[in-house]
């Protein structure tokens, strides 16, 4: 069948809205109908190459040819048709996606790391997980597709592995869930689960968009004493202020004397990294705000080929401070996408509020130049 | 098909080994040709009626802790083929339910619905019928005291073939059930001193997970001198014939201080031994219950004021709170590397029609476990 979506062809590139050709499902796959999708940061990090293997690495991860790229891994649909085999979802099902598989037998899923699923590991090859052959192509023959994160969700259809879908009640509006399906989750995630944020808490979120105001969220409803939000946007800041932080500052400068003052010299429990782009030299005064024993968790998407990072080694070993990676949180997407969607429904957890503006895909780059602009905190592409 | 299954008709009866009818796999299912079966004391419990509610109706074939040889595999099976070799899991792991979806496949959500049929997975129906025709239900819907058997691949683990599957059985219920009790739901850690109450099928393995994990004291519990020689053999350092008699030798194996971490793992649980077991844990000590207490066993013994006082936690676990996708392959690794005695374990071995004689060494304790050898 043919569907449009939002293909970017290179990095620093605008995303173009084309025609693409997309087969029926086999065996393990589901065709979805897209029907909200979040601009999330990390498909802009394909624009701008950070998150771009570099081109003398592709034959070492079985890449041909990288491009084109459909992009888009933050969503929710509704299933349009079923191959043979599927057992979780139904023609007609409401789904969240979920941008790391989870097959349910690896060494991470058995174990409760879903968000490490072993089944991840192809995510810039065209195949499917499934095996290994393309269902998507440029129309009239054109190349075949990479799908960001084996999802696309920036097309109005589909096809992904039956790994990656998550069904959901259908009460929930389609745009809530697709925020979940990332940001949320990211960011709350990383707070509630990776820093283990507990009551009493002092808390630096560094960096206020899609992640990071989720992470103040998390952070807040783990019960943290300070909520402290750190971004150089007025706007963030105050958006920060309604989903929980209890103090914002526009720089990790100015922050810290602050820390220092309300929680008595001690520092921070916890911080967590969220800016849109993780600079090494950042994690200098990351690690700062981190008292004695204290966490830090790595969020934010840093360039792929940066390799160092200002952490003062001498600190961290006699302060006993851990730096801690996350992906999606450190979550599980089958358990905790539902249970957050649970957490909206008895209104404990802000959805419809992350929503700044919604564009139609055909105005795709727009809500990108607004996110550059700092003036979202999340845009959602409604398809039509 | 025709094969051959140890059949339970009635609490208190005897395994009666006949000929049934086997159908074909359906969605989702798999033939297996079984190799070898652990007799486990939860199928006594079927005999006794302890676990009278939470199994198949009867009739039902016996066995949950098999291996064998995958020979047919029915639509949509995903991730096994014709001679692929398996352990099966003794409750499946679907990968998608909330349980197993956050690291407790143990508690497959699944596995708990369909239990108590002892009927298909996939449909609700039975694959398994005696040569007359009656449906036969399975105990965890396994049934590996039979040549063969039809399961749900979410029952099933693939292991590599140059493993021996009359050691690998072992690994569907007992081992990983003692060995994950001390592991995981005690977190036996460096330095602690545990007990393990009941030195059988389960509790020889939670002497082994107690000695990885590195345990200083190992008191193994048991009436049965030649289990208490054998646990001694797999890394306890104390043996006692009863809880009274470590109760006395606290000041000795302890220092008094009592056990950080206490197994319960005895042929049938039991509430008053549970209580006066509780005794041996010493201050924040963990005490594991893994033995299954009788169904209709409505309380137990255990003093309250010491869980506050004390600090002492009461701990449930079901087959050692692991997961039988990561954890059977690597307790076999750890097995092939000398870490993990699976050998020692194998005290008997009998013939599917010598099946009854298995159970009676069992009641004897003659047996750590006694073993089933198919043809």
């Amino acid at each position: 069948m043919k569907s449009r979506a939002a293909v970017l062809h290179g990095t620093d590139q605008e995303w173009q809205v084309e025609e693409i050709e997309v087969d029926a499902p086999k065996a393990g796959e589901v065709l979805i109908e897209w029907k909200a999708a979040g601009l999330c940061h990390s498909d802009e990090h394909m624009v701008t190459g950070d998150m771009v293997p570099p081109q003398e690495a592709w034959p070492l991860l079985g890449i041909d040819d990288l491009w084109p790229v459909v992009g888009g891994h933050e969503g929710a649909g509704v299933v349009s048709e079923v191959g043979p085999g599927v057992t979780s979802v139904a023609v007609g099902d409401h789904v969240s996606a979920s941008f790391i598989p989870s097959c349910g037998r690896c060494r991470y899923c058995s174990t409760g790391r879903q968000n490490l699923c072993d089944a991840g590991a192809g995510a810039f090859l065209k195949g499917m997980i499934t095996d290994g052959t393309s269902r998507h192509r440029m129309a009239g023959g054109g190349p075949e597709l990479t799908l960001f994160a084996k999802l696309g969700t920036f097309s109005q259809y589909s096809v992904v592995s039956e790994d990656q879908v998550i069904k959901v009640d259908t009460d929930f509006p389609l745009e809530a869930v697709a925020l979940v399906s990332c940001g949320v989750a990211t960011g709350w995630g990383s707070a509630t689960n990776r820093a283990a944020v507990s009551p009493g808490d002092t808390v630096v979120v560094v960096g206020i968009g899609g992640i990071g105001i989720n992470a103040v969220q998390g952070a807040a409803m783990a019960g943290a004493r300070h909520v402290i939000a750190v971004d150089p946007i007025e706007f963030k800041r105050e958006k920060a202020m309604e989903f929980g932080a209890t103090h914002t500052f526009s720089s990790m400068e100015d922050a810290f004397p602050a820390v220092m003052e309300m929680s008595e010299g001690m520092m921070a429990d916890k911080v967590i990294m969220t800016p849109g782009v993780l600079y090494g030299e950042l994690m200098a005064l990351g690690t700062q705000l981190a008292g004695k024993g204290g966490t830090i968790v790595v969020t934010g998407i840093a360039p792929m080929t940066q390799t160092e990072s200002s952490v003062n080694l001498f600190e961290l070993a006699m302060w006993n401070k851990e730096i801690k990676g996350t992906i999606f949180g450190s979550l599980n997407p089958r358990a905790d996408i539902p249970k957050l969607l649970n957490l909206y429904r008895d209104g404990q957890l802000k959805l419809d509020e992350l929503i700044t503006n919604r564009y139609t895909l055909d105005e795709i780059n727009d809500g990108y130049q607004a996110m550059r602009d700092g003036s979202n905190i999340r845009g959602v592409v409604v398809h039509g | 098909m025709q094969t051959k299954a140890a059949v339970l008709r009635d609490i208190g009866q005897e395994w009666s080994v006949e000929d049934i009818e086997l159908d074909p796999p359906k969605a989702g299912e798999v033939l297996v040709q079984i190799k070898a079966s652990g007799m486990c004391h939860s199928d006594e419990h079927l005999v006794t009626g302890d676990l009278a509610g939470a199994t198949s109706p009867m009739p039902l074939i016996g066995g949950h802790e098999g291996a064998g040889i995958v020979l047919e595999v029915g639509p949509n099976v995903v991730g096994l083929e014709p001679g692929d070799h398996v352990v099966f899991g003794f409750i499946p792991a679907c990968g998608r339910c909330p349980s197993c979806a956050s690291g407790h496949s143990n508690l497959c959500d699944v596995g708990g619905a369909a239990f108590p049929t002892g009927r298909q997975i996939s449909d609700g129906t039975a694959r398994h019928h005696t040569a007359d025709g009656e449906d036969l239900g399975l105990m965890c819907l396994l049934g590996t005291f039979a040549n063969h058997t039809v399961v749900h691949e979410s029952s099933c683990v693939k292991i590599d073939k140059d493993l021996p599957l009359d050691r690998a059985c072992l690994l569907g219920c007992g081992v990983v059930t003692g060995w994950g009790s001390a592991v995981y739901a005690a977190e036996v850690g460096p330095g602690d001193f545990v007990a393990v109450v009941g030195a059988g099928g389960i509790g020889a393995n939670a002497v082994q997970g107690a000695k990885l994990a590195g345990a200083r004291v190992i008191a193994a519990i048991d009436p049965v001198e030649f289990k208490r020689e054998t646990a001694m053999q797999l890394g306890a350092t104390h043996t006692y014939a009863s809880i009274a008699e470590a109760m006395e030798a606290l000041g000795d194996s302890t220092w008094g201080r009592g056990f950080d971490k206490v197994i319960m793992t005895m042929g049938v649980g039991n509430g008053d031994a549970l209580g006066e077991a509780f005794h041996l844990g010493g201050k924040r000590s963990k005490i594991v219950v893994t033995n299954i207490h009788p169904t209709v066993e409505a309380s137990i013994a255990v003093p309250g004021a010491f869980l506050t006082l004390f600090e002492k936690q009461l701990v449930g676990s079901l087959f050692g709170s692991a997961n039988i996708r990561k954890d059977i392959p690597q307790l076999l690794e750890l097995y092939t590397q000398g870490q993990l005695d699976l050998d020692t374990l194998v005290t008997n071995t009998y013939t599917l029609d010598e099946i009854n004689q298995g159970f009676e060494d069992m009641r004897n304790g003659k047996n750590i476990r006694g073993v089933l050898i198919f043809d």
